[in-house]
């Protein structure tokens, strides 16, 4: 029970903050792109009304950038600022003197980092559908014939959030260390940028930052980037299983709290 | 009984940088217990580790008869805090900020409402806290202390930043909340005078070693021993003769008799010898050391 009252506590705090504006502008970014393509280049589509693939290829359009680049970027910044929401606002120390065991106090900050990136995916395919449907009844063009593919959106989702567990993680433990917002943001973006450049290496899936980047080359199908023997969303969640331990025991063990 | 007990507690920052040397504390319940000390003195640092945000190396800290360390959780429900400057979420309003709190202290959401008129902030509204002056986010932050109605508050220098009216409403305040309330209070300042006015015990503390804990009638009591008479005569080299004849302790300063304070009859007796023995007495006055003094004394 004391566990569900500090989750609403510190869902409280990320209201109007700016980790929670990058959930809702990050989740709509690329989806107003996409619509306002298919918008301009009206005249394709009712030939995409009859696709058979149009979620499938819409889907993997949406994830393109935001696989490659935008979702590490955006949850290494939201993560850095749900911790930085403490050090900014003074509060660790007020936080720390509350009747809640740390680990209660660190399981329910991570917990909201889930929750909004839960969030964003909601919201993001909440756009991957407006974007589908939309443009058709505006233009009074038949909606796609293809059913959305349920299943396959579901389970593709659950790969990228997987994937991006290790980035939660290790952002969630660098960002609880040091007061400089600067920091985890640097060292992120170091990783984020080294990942991206190991995705031409063969062992690129031993990089904690390459798997939401693979599960996108998985869809797309591209062969000579993901090592089909390998299952890196294994790989993953064990990165995600050493950032959560090592986070929670350099928590537990820091001199000063607040 | 002790509220709270501190024992021989010590704290290094590194090797060698010695910040608290066995200081012991006893805070009596029901008392207001002033934490004094010149800035950097060891009062933060103290405080810090009453509340558990620094781990105790050496020495036993126990509040409400409970070890801290054991009782962590239990204790902190009991205790109001402001450690140092506000600690408030500046994009959150108020009572936003009050309801984050509220949520792990799971007291009635009425409290919100009574906090906020006890500190005179009911009508800032949708006003966020980062628009706040330094006095409001002081008085928001004391809300918070307040707001799950705790038995004990530490307090390390409330009414920082807060102007002089501020300052009394603040004062006006703890004393209400110790009286009507029963709320122990363990408050540190470096201002003596702003502190003498609202505590009943004191400790004074520097270079990590407390000098001085007990009631202010203690202090008041070594302020009053510290004081001295002055007899300003026409002629200080025989007064000085004849005073140092019946009190020992007797100088010359700046050309005036000065002795430790006397009983009014004995001033009365030393006054009949000067004037006996032709000596002119122009003026007889009491020089009192103010607390102040005392603690720049202490503290020295």
């Amino acid at each position: 029970m004391m566990f569900l009252h500090s989750i609403q506590s510190e869902w409280l705090k990320t209201r109007r903050s700016l980790a929670a504006w990058l959930v809702v502008i990050g989740s709509f970014f690329i989806p107003a792109i996409l619509f306002s393509v298919r918008l301009i280049y009206s005249e394709k589509l009712p030939t995409d009304s009859v696709k058979t693939d149009f979620w499938e290829t819409l889907f993997s359009n949406h994830w393109q950038t935001m696989a490659l680049l935008l979702l590490p970027m955006g949850v290494i910044l939201a993560t850095s600022l749900i911790a930085q929401l403490e050090f900014r606002n003074n509060t660790w120390k007020q936080l720390h003197t509350t009747p809640q065991y740390l680990t209660t106090i660190f399981m329910a900050k991570f917990t909201v980092i889930v929750a909004m990136m839960l969030q964003f995916l909601v919201l993001f395919n909440i756009g991957i559908l407006f974007t589908g449907f939309v443009p058709h009844l505006i233009f009074g063009v038949a909606i796609p014939q293809q059913p959305v593919p349920w299943g396959y959106f579901l389970q593709q989702n659950a790969y990228f959030f997987m994937d991006c567990l290790p980035i939660i993680a290790l952002q969630y433990l660098i960002s609880l260390q040091f007061k400089n917002f600067l920091v985890p943001l640097s060292v992120g973006l170091g990783i984020m940028l080294a990942s991206l450049i190991s995705l031409e290496w063969k062992y690129n899936y031993m990089m904690p930052y390459t798997h939401c980047s693979l599960n996108f080359y998985t869809i797309k199908k591209m062969e000579g980037v993901v090592n089909p023997n390998i299952n890196f969303h294994a790989w993953a969640l064990g990165y995600f299983a050493i950032f959560m331990v090592v986070g929670y025991v350099l928590y537990l063990t820091q001199k000063q709290k607040g | 009984m002790y509220i709270i007990e501190a024992t021989n507690v010590s704290h290094y920052f590194s090797k060698g940088d010695q910040v608290l040397d066995q200081i012991n504390l006893s805070v009596k319940e029901g008392s207001i217990y002033g934490f004094l000390g010149p800035n950097g003195a060891g009062k933060t640092t103290t405080l810090r580790l009453l509340l558990g945000l620094i781990r105790k190396q050496a020495g036993e800290i126990n509040i409400f008869g409970k070890p801290f360390d054991q009782h962590r959780t239990a204790l902190l429900s009991q205790i109001g805090s402001l450690i140092e400057s506000p600690s408030l979420y500046g994009q959150l309003t108020a009572a936003e900020n009050l309801l984050v709190w509220q949520k792990v202290y799971q007291c009635p959401k009425s409290r919100i409402g009574i906090v906020l008129d006890l500190v005179g902030l009911s009508n800032t509204g949708s006003k966020k806290a980062s628009q706040f002056s330094l006095g409001m986010k002081q008085r928001l932050a004391i809300a918070v202390a307040l707001l799950h109605s705790p038995a004990l508050l530490i307090l390390d220098e409330p009414s920082n930043g807060l102007d002089p009216s501020g300052i009394v409403e603040m004062r006006e305040l703890l004393k209400k909340l110790n009286q009507e309330e029963g709320i122990t209070i363990l408050i540190s300042s470096h201002l003596l005078p702003e502190i003498e006015k609202l505590v009943t015990d004191i400790g004074i503390i520097n270079h990590g070693k407390v000098l001085f804990q007990g009631s202010l009638e203690a202090l008041m009591q070594r302020q009053r021993q510290a004081s001295s008479i002055v007899f300003d005569t026409n002629n200080p080299g025989e007064a000085l003769r004849l005073v140092q004849a019946q009190n020992q302790g007797a100088v010359l300063d700046q050309g005036k008799v000065k002795l430790p304070a006397l009983e009014p009859a004995k001033v009365a007796d030393l006054n009949r010898r000067l004037v006996g023995s032709g000596i002119d007495v122009y003026e007889i006055s009491m020089v009192e050391n103010d607390l102040e003094t005392i603690f720049m004394n202490l503290t020295k």
